[in-house]
């Protein structure tokens, strides 16, 4: 009872003028780090967290030399601690007497040349790096008072090893995806692109949380510019904590304020590995599935992996639909509106007729009968999306059938309405891309409300808008509406509107500039 | 510095030059030349290629310079600066006659209710838009859009030819050659509008040597590619009303959307066909706006937001000031006739001739 209440007057009562400093919440903790280095000081500072463990034990050689080993518990694997670092240094050692000239002065060199057989160990000198790489899950050995440690890579971790995707699941093709370890991440890479100039650049980003990442990149595929220009962005993100890939979306995207993605992402190595070599840039985070790919272009979050391992006749048939059902998705609810409020001629009498008759009854004008239907139907999507599976799909059921039903029978929408909106729910779910259907979703209201004040000509100009806005956007210098405008006749007819048969792609779709456009380029 | 590529060069050429041509320009060329009118329209829009690579050559002589610098070097400054302001009020104008063609045909075609000064808002707001992202944006918008117009006139065309009637346009040449000729000088300044255009835009053209043909090239293909489908229009029109009825009707292509029916379901897709004459109509005004600014900018180093805005309220009150269809026609012709075509067939034929006598002193 008494240490709780030590802990909690320390945590609540602080001196004065002390707030001002924890302002910057990193700030004691970077002065330690500035100290020289020492195994006692690395106790002082990791010490007050449970989970940290120090191991001290003597090294018998020459000198009888006190050593510790510090390591997060749960981050390291403890089979291989005792067996491949423990093991060496307390037992083998002492059957060795030919090593027994270990002393303090060459115990570094020593232990790194003789003692220790694992693959992953480095000599390091400042403090900063002894604590991240504890804190990172490797182990570090301290020696005495001496100012030098060793760093051994023994991590091990649960994580849930390499599942199929589940936002990007198919039919056809392989079923492994990233997962939220790194380095299996960068494994899952490495086997499927088994060439040297395949670069795997390391950083870290967070004060707080030192989150791992890597840029990968195909040398000579990829421009350098691009290249360093990811550099660039992610070198100027200053922030505590990193916590996964959405963070660094934002903070390196060109145009924050388009609802538009301009940032692609993929689950899949496949995926990934066939980015790369069309000579963009991929950024693997620690502790995500996700990785990140720049830069991206509108027609590509149109485009499936699914494509690439179906028949060129039946993926090109695929995308087609999904462009329709894309359009759709944005103008359905406008069109009906500016059509029933304004532009009945359109409309075959026959028609007409049915959805006069439909209407007969219904109080409210079409725009704000759709506009209603619209947030219902988001509501549904919504209320499902975070629900358990099961629940979700009741929420659909009720929402779709029960509600939609109740509603026509009440005479408050028109059936012709409940059509429309299913449709445009249906077409939304063709948008294969979830970050493009969030665009998708958010840009149907204002056309609907152009609609309903000028017809034709407000959802024309909501077009226009829409379209220049694209037109000016662009991913990491590359335009967004690529090959499209600018157009790259080439990549057009290559792999956007259509996916040309694989033997018919002789070199890669240019939609950057790209150093070597060999044949073949998609992966 | 924004730049565009040789083809976007060719695309947003033949847009601006488009424009909204194919709306007015069969009653225009059947008033004058009756059923032998399309004729004239193919040569009037040749007049277009000698201006064109006049103004290209000047380009060779004074790279990354438009034609308003080039005067201020050959004509001196103050001769420059008269032909400056000639050149911003005629573009201001003239934009602002095609911002009130955008509320006219909307309004008396398919919504009349709906107050004028809606669409000229929706078309300035556009406009500011594309003129506020820029000359990429600008060529790039071009480059969807055209296409687009292309296919929907096309189809328009198409889905008319079962209304044609052949003997309409029987006798040819009845009239002689002379109606034939006066027709043509009515088509000649919608190639001159196309030719104040290239005078501003020239700044943002490439000038390598390579390019530079490539641009002459691009002069040619716009001329003959707009020349062709407005000349397929003026046939159409001719075929399907007669001369009698192409003249009376201003805007015969919208009356020919209406027209339109496929298997007697689909019907009425004039406010279809609509929605591709807008995108034409802001690609036209938008490059009027374009070469405002840009005349501002090199005459009074006018630039900037402010100034950008003070346009579009110019543009909005001149369209406001012809609220009428026929008023706003009878303008647009005026202007056409009597402002632009002398304006560009003079100073452009001046200042090339200056230049080439200029260069054959000093060689």
């Amino acid at each position: 009872m008494g240490s709780w209440m030590k802990m909690i007057k320390e945590l609540t009562i602080r001196p004065k003028g002390e707030r001002q400093i924890r302002k910057s919440p990193a700030y004691s903790f970077d002065e330690d780090l500035k100290k020289p280095l020492s195994g006692q000081t690395v106790k002082e500072i990791l010490s007050k967290s449970s989970d940290v463990v120090f191991r001290e034990f003597f090294l018998q050689g020459k000198d009888r030399i006190p050593c510790m080993l510090a390591a997060v518990d749960g981050l390291v694997d403890k089979n291989l601690l005792d067996q491949f670092i423990l093991t060496p240094l307390m037992v083998d050692l002492a059957r060795h007497p030919e090593l027994t000239q270990v002393t303090l002065s060459n115990v570094v060199d020593k232990t790194l040349q003789s003692l220790l057989p694992g693959l992953e160990i480095k000599k390091i000198s400042k403090m900063r790096e002894a604590v991240d790489a504890i804190l990172s899950g490797d182990s570090v050995i301290f020696f005495g008072n001496l100012t030098e440690a060793i760093v051994v890579g023994a991590r091990g971790w649960a994580n849930r090893g390499v599942a199929e995707p589940i936002t990007e699941s198919i039919v056809k093709g392989p079923r492994e995806g990233f997962s939220e370890t790194l380095r299996i991440n960068t494994s899952l890479l490495r086997r499927k692109i088994k060439h040297p100039s395949l670069r795997i650049i390391s950083l870290k980003l967070g004060d707080m949380t030192n989150t791992d990442l890597v840029i990968t990149y195909i040398e000579k595929i990829a421009s350098p510019d691009i290249v360093s220009e990811v550099l660039k962005r992610l070198s100027k993100i200053k922030m505590d904590a990193m916590l996964g890939n959405g963070y660094i979306e934002e903070m390196i995207e060109d145009n924050p304020y388009s609802p538009f993605p301009q940032i692609s992402f993929t689950e899949r190595p496949d995926v990934l590995a066939g980015k790369l070599l069309e000579g963009k840039v991929g950024i693997i985070v620690d502790g995500t599935p996700i990785v990140l790919v720049v830069p991206a272009i509108l027609t590509q979050f149109l485009n499936v992996n699914e494509d690439y391992y179906q028949r060129a006749m039946v993926a090109i048939l695929s995308r087609f639909v999904r462009y329709v059902g894309a359009f759709m998705a944005i103008v359905a609810p406008s069109v009906y509106i500016a059509v029933t409020t304004f532009h009945q001629e359109i409309i075959p009498t026959d028609l007409l007729m049915s959805i006069s008759a439909g209407r007969q009854g219904v109080p409210f004008p079409a725009l704000l009968e759709a506009l209603t239907m619209t947030v219902v139907l988001e509501i549904l999507q919504e209320a499902g999306l975070r629900l358990p599976k099961p629940i979700g799909q009741t929420i659909g059921i009720v929402g779709a059938l029960i509600i939609g039903e109740a509603a026509v029978t009440a005479g408050l929408v028109s059936p012709l309405m409940v059509i429309i909106i299913g449709l445009t729910a249906v077409a939304s779910y063709a948008v294969p891309t979830f970050d493009l259907s969030l665009a998708v979703r958010l840009i149907r209201f204002p056309l609907m409300i152009l609609a309903g004040v000028l017809g034709f000509f407000g959802v024309t100009v909501g077009l226009y808008v829409i379209l220049i806005h694209l037109l000016g956007l662009r991913s990491f210098g590359v335009p967004y509406t690529s090959p499209i405008a600018p157009l790259r006749i080439r990549a057009l007819l290559q792999d956007t509107f259509v996916r040309a048969p694989w033997w018919a792609l002789k070199r890669r779709p240019q939609l950057m500039d790209v150093e070597d456009p060999r044949p073949n380029g998609k992966g | 510095m924004e730049r565009i590529s040789s083809h976007q060069f060719v695309v947003l050429g033949s847009a601006v030059l488009m424009g909204t041509t194919f709306l007015p320009i069969a009653s225009i060329v059947t008033e004058v030349a009756g059923r032998d009118g399309w004729m004239s329209v193919l040569p009037g829009f040749v007049v277009g290629i000698p201006y064109g690579l006049m103004v290209i050559s000047l380009l060779e002589q004074y790279p990354r310079k438009n034609l308003l610098q080039i005067s201020d070097i050959i004509l001196g400054k103050w001769i420059s600066k008269i032909i400056g302001v000639v050149y911003i009020f005629i573009m201001c104008y003239f934009g602002g006659l095609l911002l009130g063609q955008a509320g006219d045909i909307y309004q008396s075609s398919i919504m009349p209710l709906t107050p004028i000064g809606m669409f000229y808002l929706g078309g300035i707001l556009l406009v500011f838009y594309l003129v506020k992202s820029g000359i990429e944006v600008f060529a790039r918008f071009s480059e969807i859009l055209f296409p687009l117009i292309i296919i929907a006139l096309v189809l328009n065309i198409g889905l008319s030819i079962p209304r044609i009637e052949h003997g309409e346009l029987l006798p040819i040449l009845s009239e002689g050659i002379r109606p034939i000729i006066w027709a043509w000088l009515k088509v000649a300044p919608f190639a001159m509008e196309y030719i104040l255009f290239l005078a501003g835009i020239l700044t943002f053209l490439p000038t390598s040597k390579r390019e530079l043909v490539q641009l002459k090239r691009g002069v040619w293909r716009t001329v003959f590619l707009v020349g062709f489908l407005n000349m397929l229009v003026v046939l159409i029109q001719i075929l399907i009303f007669g001369p009698g009825e192409t003249v009376r009707m201003v805007y015969g292509l919208l009356v020919l959307g209406k027209m339109v029916e496929i298997s007697r379901t689909v019907a009425g897709v004039e406010s279809v066909f609509l929605g591709a004459w807008l995108g034409a109509l802001i690609i036209k005004a938008g490059a009027f706006f374009f070469t405002v600014t840009w005349g501002l900018e090199t005459v009074f180093n006018l630039k900037g937001l402010k100034w950008n805005l003070g346009v579009g309220v110019i543009f909005m009150g001149i369209a406001f000031k012809f609220t009428r269809g026929p008023d706003l026609v009878m303008e647009i012709g005026l202007v056409d006739n009597y402002l632009i075509l002398p304006f560009a067939a003079v100073w452009i034929l001046t200042l090339w001739g200056i230049s080439r006598w200029k260069g054959a002193g000093i060689s």
